[in-house]
């Protein structure tokens, strides 16, 4: 029966907001977090998902314990945060949001040198490097400094470097950023794998889809607060009566963007000659409106659709 | 300890990429014992309250002295640079307290020392014929590693504390004339006016330059040294308690 990676207890952390000038004179406070309480089970894929501002990527500092909390709690693998932090260390391995690599050194210096700090032995750690640089694609790459790399490449590395140690939690702050699609959904099944075997994987995302495909269990913030909390299919339950609507034209009829407004939908788009829209409707209305649309012009594709992660997430935190 | 070794590690692969920086590393002193102290030595002579030694002998002390202020500067820089790089806040999270983060920069920045004053003491002796007093070397050499680690912590807080490069520029400027010009590095304190003595006997580096100057030349009067060893020393441990809790404050 796996225990708990993460136990949060009605944590806050509370910023004071600083004006300019020489010695920024305090402006107020911002509470970042402001009393979240959760716990993830051991070997689960842990999605944080929330609005710029939501919170997230405070979070992530306490419990990767680069600043303290105001109060509360918060415990990785049984060990507190703010008593233990060392030993908290130990026990995970962290990619901040910010690209975060050696840059005067070479890809492999940066891998070697990551391994030595987390007590790898040398020949284990060229080992290591070694299959971390194929998962990768970093061969042709591994000699030249990591400063004369592009943006994507020093992503990489850095994302690279969680798969040479065997720490029981990971933190991934927006991991993908940068990653082209092939290689992120070559980290995202390298992912799975290190939760498969036990490894707690605890994300932060703007990419819904990605959430949506990897999460086990999914935590939306907004300002500080959890506003929902749950698997996939819990959200979609939060969020009934969404619908998601697509009608292709073969020529888009005139005046719709003002009839689409008129239905105050969740979200819009116009593209082409395609109609999206989210809404929040009952089943009925939803095909009335497509029946309504369907009179305006020749309709070449209709497609009705429940709420996906980002219709849950707008509702949600708009509502909020 | 592995973490320690593991900070050497990064330290010296990073600083093992530029042969520039090995070379000013290592021939920064010298170059002034060399340039300043025969300049001046050729200019005026013996300074007459320096008991009968040469300017160079005098100086030599000074020499490393700024040496070490030098290295805890270029260290403080390098805090700039991981932030820019990220990698600062990456390595915070690595399985390593703070204190020995910074006892691993530390380490390095000792063996730095250790090179330089190897190298201006040797060729000093060899080239200036300083007469040097290898029975207080067991002085000089926790002088050295004292005044490394003093100036190192003092100025990983400015660095901590102050996150604009711009800032930082002004603020260690001042301080590099302030506490090089109002000490004894170039010059006795005795002849000063009162006031510019008053200030340099309260300078930590005052403290730290009189230890190198009587592990290395023997000038001193060792009950005025007891008192400032212990004095640098409290300096030390301040520094490093408050360079370990601005660390936690990042």
């Amino acid at each position: 029966m796996p225990g708990f990676a993460l136990e949060i207890e009605n944590l806050v952390k509370i910023y004071r907001a600083r004006h300019g000038g020489l010695f920024g004179a305090n402006a107020g406070e911002i509470r970042a977090v402001d009393g979240l309480s959760f716990t993830v089970p051991q070997g689960e894929i842990f999605g944080l998902l929330g609005p710029n501002g939501a919170g997230k990527t405070t979070l992530l500092k306490i419990l990767s314990t680069l600043i303290q909390p105001t109060s509360g709690r918060a415990r990785i693998e049984g060990i507190d945060v703010v008593a233990e932090p060392l030993e908290v260390r130990r026990r995970i391995c962290t990619v901040i949001q910010e690209t975060a690599v050696e840059m005067f050194l070479s890809v492999r210096d940066n891998l070697l040198t990551f391994a030595r700090f987390h007590g790898i032995e040398k020949t284990e750690a060229h080992r290591r490097a070694d299959r971390v640089i194929d998962l990768f694609g970093l061969g042709p790459e591994v000699d030249r400094k990591v400063q004369d790399l592009s943006g994507g490449f020093r992503r990489r590395v850095q994302v690279a470097k969680v798969f040479l140690v065997n720490t029981p939690v990971l933190f991934l702050d927006e991991f993908s950023t940068g990653m082209d699609p092939i290689l992120k959904r070559s980290v995202m099944e390298s992912l799975r794998a290190e939760a498969a075997r036990g490894r707690t994987i605890v994300l932060t995302t703007q990419i819904l889809s990605e959430a949506e495909e990897l999460c086990d269990d999914i935590l939306i913030l907004h300002k500080g607060c959890q506003v929902a909390r749950g698997d996939l299919n819990t959200l979609k339950l939060l969020s009934q009566g969404v619908y998601e609507i697509a009608v292709t034209f073969d020529v888009l009829p005139a005046n719709t963007e003002n009839e689409i407004a008129a239905l105050h939908p969740l979200r819009s788009q116009i593209s082409g000659t395609t109609i999206e829209l989210a809404l929040k409707a009952e089943e009925g209305e939803a095909i009335d409106i497509v029946g309504a649309l369907a009179k305006k012009g020749r309709v070449l594709h209709v497609e009705i659709r429940g709420a996906s992660l980002e219709d849950i997430f707008v509702e949600l935190t708009q509502k909020k | 300890m592995s973490a320690i070794s593991a900070m050497l590690y990064r330290e010296s692969k990073i600083r093992a990429t530029n042969v520039t920086f090995v070379f000013w590393d290592f021939c920064y002193p010298l170059f002034n014992l060399l340039v300043f102290g025969v300049g001046l030595t050729a200019a005026f002579g013996a300074p007459h309250s320096t008991a009968g030694f040469d300017y160079n002998s005098f100086f030599l002390a000074g020499v490393l002295g700024m040496a070490s202020f030098a290295i805890a500067s270029n260290s403080s820089w390098s805090f700039f640079m991981d932030r820019d790089n990220g990698i600062f806040y990456e390595m915070l999270t690595y399985p390593m307290s703070r204190a020995e983060y910074l006892l691993g920069k530390l380490v390095f920045n000792v063996f730095i020392a250790a090179a330089q004053a190897v190298l201006t003491i040797g060729i000093g002796a060899w080239a200036l014929g300083i007469r040097l007093r290898f029975e207080l070397f067991g002085v000089l050499a926790g002088a050295i590693v004292i005044g490394t680690a003093g100036w190192f912590f003092f100025y990983t807080i400015l660095a901590v504390k102050i996150r604009r490069n711009d800032m930082f520029n002004s603020v260690t400027s001042a301080l590099y004339f302030v506490f090089l010009f109002f000490s004894s590095m170039f010059y006795p304190l005795g002849p000063l006016p009162a006031a510019l003595r008053l200030v340099a006997y309260a300078n930590p580096l005052t403290w730290e330059i009189d230890l190198l100057r009587y592990g290395s030349i023997g000038l001193g009067d060792p009950h005025a040294l007891v008192v400032e060893a212990g004095g640098f020393m409290a300096f030390v441990i301040v520094c490093f308690a408050y360079a370990v809790h601005s660390l936690n404050q990042e």
